[in-house]
């Protein structure tokens, strides 16, 4: 048990090293970088040349002169050390500050998002898996691909559309106008879980739906089992025995991918955001790649990728914790 | 005969599948006396297993209980027939585990890997007596140790997974045998185990059928293990009970032509008399049971009417029938049939 989580930990560390590795190259791939981005923006601003010196010098003032594995251990060295994630070229701030203005809004909808998908999915799974072929089984399997195929931001459209003809007022964005700048407060959180729902829906729709798909899927599996069928054999009573044997089962190949939630939500966040004109991170990352403001970007693609490979280590220990084929090998 | 515990009448169960009806039972007639161990052999694909699950009703989809009888004799509730019973109602319910307890073939699958063993024999112990938990795990323990698995204070704790398939197939029998069952019914429990294991397996559940004095069905294509146990033997062939007598008449004196013809393909029996000799022919496919006696593609001693008439039940002696045109007035069943 404790070597499993030992080696699991040692996992995660190399995981986040060469994710933070990987980021940061990709992001020097492109041609050009935030000079030339500059100098190109001067240009159209209506400056008639922009001299080479003066884009010499924007590049040794950020540091983008240097070779890359020297800006590379500058920066990882900084964030390590100083928690200091560089600079917003574009926003002319941290880059720590913009992180964390965004990333607790991304998480309270992610999170939402993962509850309103297993509270939904799960039983939705279940019930379809123990009527097979029922008329509720098939028009499970109709929303769930109708919940599939269309796109997110066409959903954000309805939603809002409806929420705009029923309710009068278009819950765009994360508060209402009042609370926008207002500081936290009882009454903004309610305001904000009235706007909340819309989003949560939207990016836990596909989510949701293939859950259902593969939660059917394992708990028929499960079914056919012999165990179940001892446990039926003892007298148990149908859904006492669903509950304790196959969906306990079932789930075990859920909670093992939980840890990977957090980057297809962020992932399907960024339309349904920039749509919703939600304070997220999902537009400011494209955006920051856009414009090519690295020290942005890296640092977001950093700290998300942290995020997701610690939850997979938790989903690691809740499996460890769950099923004791793992805790006691 | 004697005391019958469990009455079965012309038991069917089909399997309705998208390429047609499986009749896997198809009027099974057999009669289960008290305190006896009945073997119930046959080729595999036969109906065994869905023969002995119908008892708990524990057939599923695509399988339906077409017709029949089973009048059980129940401790607590006098004569119960299960064919009239919801399956999935309480009724059922308190007989599974209780009154007729059941072990199943693979030791490997038949215990749930995330519980512990302990876990899984109380369940039966509360579910059915109005005990506590400590009560419960006192009853596992004792039960482990009864099924002759060393340190059982410490196994009750331990998951299958960590138990060798003799131990786990102890555990199962443990777990059946926890609420002292009016009757057992093991299907193939030694199948997937090694030959001194399955030896210790049947040792003990013999000692515990007589200790209890419970009624046990047996289910097993081995021929040497039925010799070893049975008081009684029935012999079925694709869906039908075809002969059933004493252990003895079966072995001396077998008179149906498959009996007779199963007797002739085990190696042991049939080296003595040196005339191994296979039972010729395949099974036929399940869709398409052949008329009349579904053993007259394969019969050796087929006469000209097998074909057409299906035998009916015929009592030989006391507690030995057989069905087999050979052994019945032809004119009279064919009358009944076509009358
Ligand atoms: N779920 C099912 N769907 C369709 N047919 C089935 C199903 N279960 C059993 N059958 C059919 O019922 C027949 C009898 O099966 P059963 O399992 O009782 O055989 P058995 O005598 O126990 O064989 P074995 O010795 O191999 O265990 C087989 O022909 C099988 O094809
Ligand atoms: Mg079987």
């Amino acid at each position: 048990m404790w070597r499993y989580i030992a080696r699991r930990f040692a996992y995660m560390l190399f995981t986040v090293w060469v994710i933070s590795l990987i980021s940061f190259i990709l992001i020097q791939l492109p041609p050009g970088d935030f000079a030339t981005k500059m100098v190109s923006q001067m240009l159209s601003g209506g400056a008639r040349e922009v001299p080479p010196e003066v884009e010499a010098q924007l590049r040794a003032q950020y540091g983008l002169d240097q070779p890359v594995y020297v800006q590379y251990a500058t920066w990882i060295g900084k964030i390590i050390f100083e928690g200091d994630f560089g600079y917003s070229f574009t926003y002319k701030r941290d880059a720590i500050e913009l992180i964390f203005e965004r990333l607790p809004m991304t998480f309270t909808i992610s999170l939402f998002s993962v509850l309103f998908i297993w509270v939904v999915a799960l039983p939705t799974g279940i019930y379809s898996a123990v009527n097979k072929y029922s008329l509720s089984d098939y028009l499970f399997t109709f929303v769930g691909f109708i919940g599939l195929a269309v796109p997110n931001f066409l959903l954000a459209l309805i939603l809002m559309f409806l929420s705009y003809k029923f309710s009068g007022q278009a819950l765009i964005g994360l508060f209402s106008p009042e609370f926008a700048d207002a500081p936290w407060s009882l009454a903004k959180v309610l305001d904000m879980l009235k706007h909340l729902w819309i989003p949560v829906i939207i990016v836990g729709m596909a989510g949701t739906a293939s859950l259902i798909r593969t939660m059917r899927a394992n708990l028929l599996d499960e079914l056919n089992k012999p165990y179940v069928e001892t446990a039926r054999a003892k007298g148990l009573s149908e859904l006492r025995l669903l509950w304790k044997y196959p969906v306990r089962h079932a789930l075990n190949p859920f909670i093992s991918t939980v840890g990977w939630t957090l980057p297809t939500l962020v992932g399907g966040e960024v339309i349904v955001s920039i749509v919703l004109n939600l304070p997220t991170s999902g537009p400011i990352i494209l955006e920051s790649l856009m414009q090519q403001d690295m020290y942005l970007s890296a640092g977001f693609i950093l700290v998300l990728s942290t995020l997701t490979v610690v939850g997979t280590f938790v989903s690691d220990l809740l499996l460890a914790w769950l099923d004791p084929r793992i805790r006691l090998q | 005969m004697g005391d019958i515990l469990l009455d079965v009448i012309d038991l069917k169960i089909h399997f309705f599948t998208d390429e047609g009806v499986v009749k896997a039972v198809d009027g099974v007639d057999l009669a289960i006396e008290r305190g006896k161990t009945l073997c119930l052999v046959g080729e595999s694909g036969c109906g065994k297993s869905v023969t002995c699950r119908a008892f708990l009703r524990l057939i599923a989809n695509p399988g339906r209980l077409v017709s029949g009888e089973m009048h059980f004799r129940s401790s607590t509730n006098g004569t119960i027939d299960l064919a009239q019973l919801d399956p999935k109602g309480s009724a059922i319910r308190d007989i599974r585990g209780k009154e007729i307890a059941m072990i199943f073939q693979e030791p490997m699958t038949s215990l749930s890997l995330m519980h512990t063993v302990g876990d899984q024999i109380m369940e039966s112990v509360l579910l059915h007596e109005n005990v506590l938990k400590p009560e419960a795990r006192d009853r596992a323990i004792e039960m482990l140790q009864r099924v002759g698995i060393p340190k059982p204070d410490r196994l009750v704790d331990e998951y299958p997974f960590r138990l060798s398939g003799g131990m786990r197939q102890r555990a199962m029998i443990a777990m059946a045998l926890s609420c002292n069952p009016t009757m057992l019914i093991a299907d193939e429990p030694t199948t997937a185990l090694d030959v001194t294991t399955q030896a210790q397996i049947l040792d003990l559940m013999l000692d515990l059928q007589r200790q209890d004095n419970m009624t046990l069905m047996f289910i097993t294509h081995d021929l040497g293990v039925v010799a070893e146990i049975a008081d009684d033997v029935a012999v079925m062939y694709l869906g039908r009970i075809v002969e059933r007598a004493s252990v003895d008449t079966i072995f001396n004196a077998p008179q149906h032509p498959y009996t007779q013809a199963l007797l002739r393909s085990i190696p042991k029996i049939a080296m003595q008399r040196d005339e191994l000799d296979p039972i010729k022919g395949m099974v036929p496919s399940p869709y398409r049971r052949p008329s009349g006696c579904t053993f007259h593609p394969r019969c050796s001693r087929r006469i000209e009417a097998c074909n057409r008439i299906v035998p009916s039940v015929t009592e030989l002696a006391p507690g030995h029938t057989v069905r087999c045109l050979l052994y019945e007035n032809i004119q009279e069943t064919e009358a009944l049939q076509h009358g």
